[in-house]
């Protein structure tokens, strides 16, 4: 064995500095702006948890009803923090991967600008009420082609980059990365063309749901899968275990994913067979799933004590797991029998929050863990505010879905009673609502923290460099992830 | 502001000053060439073979006109109930109306078992001028459902109502008989029958997305739909027996 074939050479450092100097104001314009978004989006969470347990709360006012924080919470999560926080880890991870520096930093934020509007617009438009009441496409319709135009200026100079990579081998987030490129203009213009334009109220139904299944698999899984397939071999030091798998992985999930989504309505007058086709497509999708947490898993064979001390990999590494978790339950309750009694449930919410929260932002927080370092020059101030961050995050996902399942399964049996009647079943299922509340209490917490650190970091307070900021570790203490934990150095991370 | 004014152009990739995390960081390894091992293809095929058994066993052929039924709840025995005699006995309405009480099971996550609705959300069956006016404007409701806000009751409400055109004419006689009958306080003139629903379905066959407040409004209020009344005993078609006083 040579004595570190990993290491990178004077030049690379150089390439690499000057690619992260040429990205770093869209970058950290998107992660600040979507933080603030998360702040929002969780304080509305809370308090539309709160709202549905005790609605005769501030009656009267008609801009705290749970009909219009649900949809304003929801949609900012979705828009305003994860798309907009997905985006500047889609354009500091393209940059790297195809060692291009971004020539047109200024075109990116004022594009990011339109989003920013965009999203405040819908925001705004849905607590007054002209929302469409349809779940993840609340906005009004003339906020989508704003919506859309600015995420086509905003994608489009992805793809000069990948021109002007070299040529060799194109390593598997770069797949991840161009799929979710493109993907997402494809299902948001169909969804609003039939939602809008066409077809009975039913297909409209039908459309969204294809929507947010397909907002899930082709959008927010890619974008943080190509993260995960980043970091995890650069932090542990390792190259990814197998590609063939990796790229199984994004070709099914390219095949089977477009057909999920119907099953979110089985019952519904819709004929049989539609389903029953978006059930088979979840179960097909699941093969994806497992084949890339298999990956990952043998990557990080006999080196998962990193996870302790690496904040990073921390962060991407439970977001995976909770990837499986979350296609594992997609998938069974498709199941008609089960789906028939859990469809209309809180089962659904937690679900949701889950892959929104519990998958994507988890390892989108890992990805910012990683990046903002690299553009700002500073180290994170304290590891122990990224444990608790973690940790309360971690606790709060665990009791959203332990309780919505739990619950959706009480309260969905109940409204199969028939003779019980529907405000039972209400009664019933409201108790555990207390869950998502707590719930939302203890992100919002977690939050603080990482809204502070970033903050010190965006405004230059961050540490001066004296080591990487590791979990359990002094700054200073230990030169990498692997010193922290002991291990030999295959190559270095965090 | 020109884009070469942000100082990245200006620092240059010579200056020495680097990030510390940029210079500790090392490659990115190749991926590696492992072949697919044993566990991806045996976890694959049980995942490829759930999926397709799913397919096979809900698809039902990807026949347009299979729709699932299973959701539907079941019926409730009635107390007491003593099997095919006690059926026997029923008079027509009375199996009308348990018929349209059984396909209510599909309006009650809305509108409730009491017909009330939910307040704010799903407009009340009971009271409401739409079910207790004429069935014509109220078999077009069922057939091809409601887009955009409609008053109910002196309230508005905006959710859309889905078309329940999938039902059979048989369903959706029964079920405009039972909720006129058991929330609108209606008897006469009593029952829809399947003809007439047939009829309404041919009529209406041309309105491909839901109706607007204003086409229903456009559509008199107290009509009912045309065709032969029955006789709520026997089921018979009551024509003669109506005529026969006349002559």
């Amino acid at each position: 064995m040579s004595l570190d074939p990993q290491h990178a050479t004077a030049d690379d450092v150089r390439e690499r500095a000057a690619i992260d100097r040429s990205v770093r104001y869209p970058v950290l314009f998107f992660f600040t702006s979507a933080a603030a978004w998360l702040f929002v989006a969780t304080l509305l969470g809370f308090l539309s948890a709160v709202k549905l347990r005790v609605p005769t709360l501030w009656e009267g006012c008609e801009f705290i009803t749970y009909g219009r924080l649900f949809p304003v919470h929801m949609n900012a999560l979705l828009y305003g923090w994860a798309m907009q926080a997905g985006l500047g880890v889609m354009l500091w991870l393209t940059a790297r991967l195809t060692r291009s520096e971004c020539r047109n930093p200024v075109t990116l934020i004022a594009a990011g600008n339109v989003w920013n509007i965009a999203v405040a617009l819908g925001v705004v438009a849905v607590w007054f009420g002209a929302g469409r009441s349809l779940p993840w496409l609340d906005f009004p319709g003339w906020v989508a082609p704003l919506l859309g135009l600015s995420y086509v200026l905003i994608v489009v100079w992805l793809f000069p980059m990948f021109h002007r990579a070299r040529a060799g081998e194109i390593f598997v987030s770069e797949l991840f990365l161009l799929g979710a490129a493109v993907w997402f203009p494809w299902i948001y213009f169909s969804a609003n063309l039939v939602i809008g334009k066409g077809g009975s109220a039913t297909m409209g139904a039908g459309a969204n749901a294809w929507y947010m299944s397909n907002l899930m698999y082709f959008w927010f899984a890619p974008v943080a899968l190509a993260a995960t397939y980043y970091l995890i071999p650069k932090i542990a030091g390792r190259p990814i275990h197998s590609y063939v798998l990796a790229r199984i992985g994004f070709w099914v999930l390219a095949v089977c994913a477009g057909w999920t989504g119907f099953q979110r309505f089985a019952g519904g007058p819709f004929p049989a067979w539609m389903p029953a086709v978006g059930g088979a497509a979840a179960i097909f999708a699941l093969l994806a799933v497992l084949v890339t947490g298999w990956n990952f898993r043998e990557t990080i064979k006999g080196r998962e004590k990193l996870w302790e001390y690496s904040p990073s990999l921390r962060f991407t590494m439970f977001g995976a797991l909770m990837f499986v978790i979350f296609a594992a339950l997609n998938a069974f309750s498709s199941y008609f029998g089960v789906s028939k009694i859990l469809q209309f449930s809180h089962f659904v919410v937690g679900l949701d929050t889950l892959a929104v929260y519990g998958f994507f932002s988890m390892t989108i927080f890992g990805a910012i863990y990683y990046i903002v370092p690299r553009l700002t020059g500073t180290e994170w101030p304290s590891g122990s505010l990224i444990r608790s961050h973690f940790w309360l995050s971690a606790y709060g996902i665990a009791t959203v879905v332990v309780t919505m399942l739990v619950g959706g399964i009480a309260q969905g049996g109940a409204i199969q009673q028939w003779n019980l009647g529907f405000g039972r079943s209400v009664e019933i299922g409201n108790p555990w609502i207390v869950g998502r509340i707590v719930a939302w209490l203890l992100i919002a917490f977690s939050n603080l923290g990482f809204f502070y650190q970033l903050a010190l970091m965006f405004l230059g307070r961050g540490r001066a460099s004296d080591g990487p900021t590791l979990i359990h570790k002094k700054p200073g203490e230990a030169a990498s992830a692997e010193a922290a934990a002991g291990l030999e150095p295959e190559g270095a991370g965090v | 502001m020109s884009e070469k004014n942000l100082d990245y152009e200006a620092e240059g990739a010579s200056v020495v000053k680097l990030h510390d995390s940029v210079r500790r960081e090392r490659i990115l390894p190749p991926s590696g060439r492992e072949p697919l091992s044993f566990g991806p293809l045996i976890l694959g095929a049980f995942v490829l073979l759930l999926g397709a058994g799913f397919l096979g066993a809900y698809g039902n052929g990807f026949k347009d006109d299979i729709f699932i039924t299973s959701y539907y709840r079941p019926e409730p025995r009635p107390a007491g109930a003593g099997g095919d005699t006690a059926a026997a006995q029923l008079t027509y309405i009375d199996k009308v109306m348990k018929d349209g009480k059984r396909v209510y099971g599909n309006c009650v996550p809305c509108h409730q078992p009491t017909g009330l609705g939910n307040p704010g959300q799903f407009p009340p069956l009971k009271g409401s001028e739409w079910t207790a006016g004429g069935t014509h404007r109220f078999a077009a409701i069922l057939l091809k459902g409601i887009n955009g806000s409609l008053k109910v009751s002196g309230q508005t409400y905006t959710l859309p109502m889905p078309p329940w055109g999938t039902l059979s004419d048989q369903d959706l006689a029964a079920v405009i008989t039972y909720v006129r009958h058991e929330f609108a306080g209606i008897e006469e003139p009593g029952i829809v029958t399947p003809e007439m629903v047939k009829a309404a379905r041919e009529e209406f066959s041309g309105q491909a997305v839901p109706w607007t407040e204003a086409e229903l409004l456009a559509i008199p209020k107290d009509e009912m739909l045309p065709g032969a009344q029955v006789d709520p005993v026997t089921g018979e078609p009551a024509g003669e027996k109506a005529e026969a006083p006349a002559q």
